[in-house]
């Protein structure tokens, strides 16, 4: 074997993938070659070099991670079975005749229960918001076309409604609105917006935890800090205070940091201290550092654990 | 990779899963979860991405559980599930180039990687053994491989697999994906080589 094709196999060496063979042919050649001796130490020292810069997840991360699947996981159903995994069921002939006849009239009676009750019920029933009305279909998407006889056409349309709702924010439905909105995924303005709202109302224990839910989750930074925001008079909270400790050593944004701080700083203890402490170990941004060591020095306690 | 005696415990723990046992899903979940996280966080570097990856992997684990027909590992169809996620992510961010690697903080322009270190909770005291101004090379070359090239390295540095098992992961045979791990191995040694 030459240099050349000793060199190709080093870093099939070091990830353990040459045969038996193929490897006793290199370490034979390396014994032998001062040069190739020499190019593998350098592959050696890139490969340690590669492995240095791998990235471990925390456990902080892998932790909020796990809480938000769960979430998601209670939200979504598993895929149906495809319909060959289900033909042996659909091929089983199964008899029950007289509960049959009973689900039968179950379900009819149901049916125009709600279909008479729809139309005895007043609109506004179950709700104290005022204001409410139904507007003009606002989305619409042609389904289907048709053609008629004397150049008429049918057409069918998906409609969207929207609904104009006002209230007062401390009605119950104005805000679960507002709390679904403030977790809509696919639109951070209106996130901000509902939690700017929202945190108005911190005192209701739905709307905190909404509130510390997006301080911790929320991949946009201007929500978590209008969430932080409305936090501000539950500083001496445990439950607020081990969130925001979280994010303190967490968050990627520095202006997030820095509220968190702010906020924790209120109430001086000595678990403060050592959060504090533990952030000038790890913080790389010079004014988060700056307000970390004022606060540790307001709280006559030293920079750094040693 | 599961171990063969880990591999009985999970043949029940995926059979109950797909009865619809919760806790076992969750075991399961927990077997893997951490290598899902650190693929995807490797691949991405950025803990958001990361995040929306894990989501959507065992999201997507979880609705087709019913359909796995132990055709191969349940590791390896789970890494097949989550190397395509991040295989698209990081094609649409090559398409777009709308992923920079540096931000702006309050002290200037940082490296995006720099950043993720600050967003961790423990950090891995070797790293610090490199100089910042490798870190950025290292990341900048890893940048420059292909999307393909880079999850082979990944797989196979990071996450320990087999290249035969890469390949079945990637859908390719144990050869395309050697190739692939040579290349990325080759441009490696080029960029970094007055380093080392």
């Amino acid at each position: 074997m030459n240099c050349e094709d000793v060199r190709k196999w080093f870093p099939l060496i070091l990830y353990g993938e040459l045969t038996f063979d193929q490897e006793e042919l290199c370490e034979v050649h390396l014994d032998e070659c001062d040069a190739c001796r020499q190019e593998m130490a350098r592959e050696k020292a890139l490969h340690r070099a590669l492995t240095e810069v791998e990235w471990t997840p925390s456990a902080a991360m892998l932790a909020q991670a796990r809480q938000q699947l769960r979430r998601n996981i209670a939200n979504a159903e598993p895929a149906k079975r495809r319909w060959w995994d289900r033909l042996p069921a659909l091929l089983t002939i199964r008899f029950h005749p007289v509960p049959a006849v009973w689900q039968t009239a179950g379900a009819l009676a149901m049916l125009a229960l709600g279909f008479f009750g729809a139309r005895i019920a007043p609109l506004e029933l179950g709700s104290r918001t005022t204001g409410a009305s139904l507007a003009e279909p606002a989305v619409s998407r042609v389904r289907y076309v048709e053609p008629m006889a004397n150049q008429r056409v049918q057409i069918v349309l998906d409609e969207t409604r929207q609904r104009v709702l006002s209230g007062d924010l401390a009605d119950q439905t104005i805000q679960k609105l507002l709390l679904t909105a403030a977790k809509d995924p696919s639109d951070p303005g209106l996130r901000v917006e509902s939690v700017n709202l929202l945190k108005g109302r911190s005192d209701s224990a739905e709307v905190r935890s909404a509130l510390l839910f997006a301080v911790q989750h929320d991949t946009n930074s201007g929500v978590r800090l209008k969430a932080l925001d409305g936090l501000k008079s539950f500083s001496a909270d445990p439950e607020t205070r081990k969130v925001l400790t979280q994010v303190l050593l967490t968050d990627s944004n520095p202006g997030v940091r820095t509220q968190v701080i702010d906020l924790l700083v209120q109430q001086k203890n000595e678990n403060m201290v050592g959060v504090l402490q533990e952030l000038m170990h790890t913080e790389n941004n010079g004014y988060v550092r700056m307000r970390c060591e004022r606060a540790l020095h307001e709280m006559n306690a030293s920079l750094e654990t040693f | 990779m599961a171990h063969p005696a880990v591999r009985m415990d999970e043949t029940v723990l995926i059979r109950s899963a797909q009865q619809g046992d919760e806790r076992a899903f969750e075991e399961l979940v927990r077997l893997y979860d951490q290598n899902v996280l650190r693929l995807a966080l490797n691949l991405l570097r950025s803990p958001e991405d990361a995040n929306d990856i894990y989501q959507e992997t065992f999201l997507r684990v979880f609705k087709n559980l019913q359909n796995f027909r132990f055709d191969c590992s349940f590791s390896t169809w789970l890494y097949r599930i989550a190397t395509n996620l991040c295989l698209d992510a990081l094609r649409k961010r090559r398409v777009r180039k709308e992923e920079d690697m540096v931000v702006e903080t309050k002290d200037g322009v940082l490296d995006r990687m720099d950043t993720i270190e600050e967003s961790r909770a423990e950090g891995n005291p070797q790293r610090h053994l490199l100089s910042g101004q490798l870190r950025q090379r290292i990341g900048k070359v890893l940048e420059d491989l292909t999307p393909r090239e880079r999850t082979v390295f990944e797989l196979r540095h990071y996450e320990g697999l087999r290249l035969r098992a890469i390949g079945e992961v990637l859908g390719t045979s144990e050869e395309a994906a050697k190739n692939c791990l040579f290349r990325a191995t080759q441009k490696m040694r080029a960029a970094l080589g007055d380093f080392t």
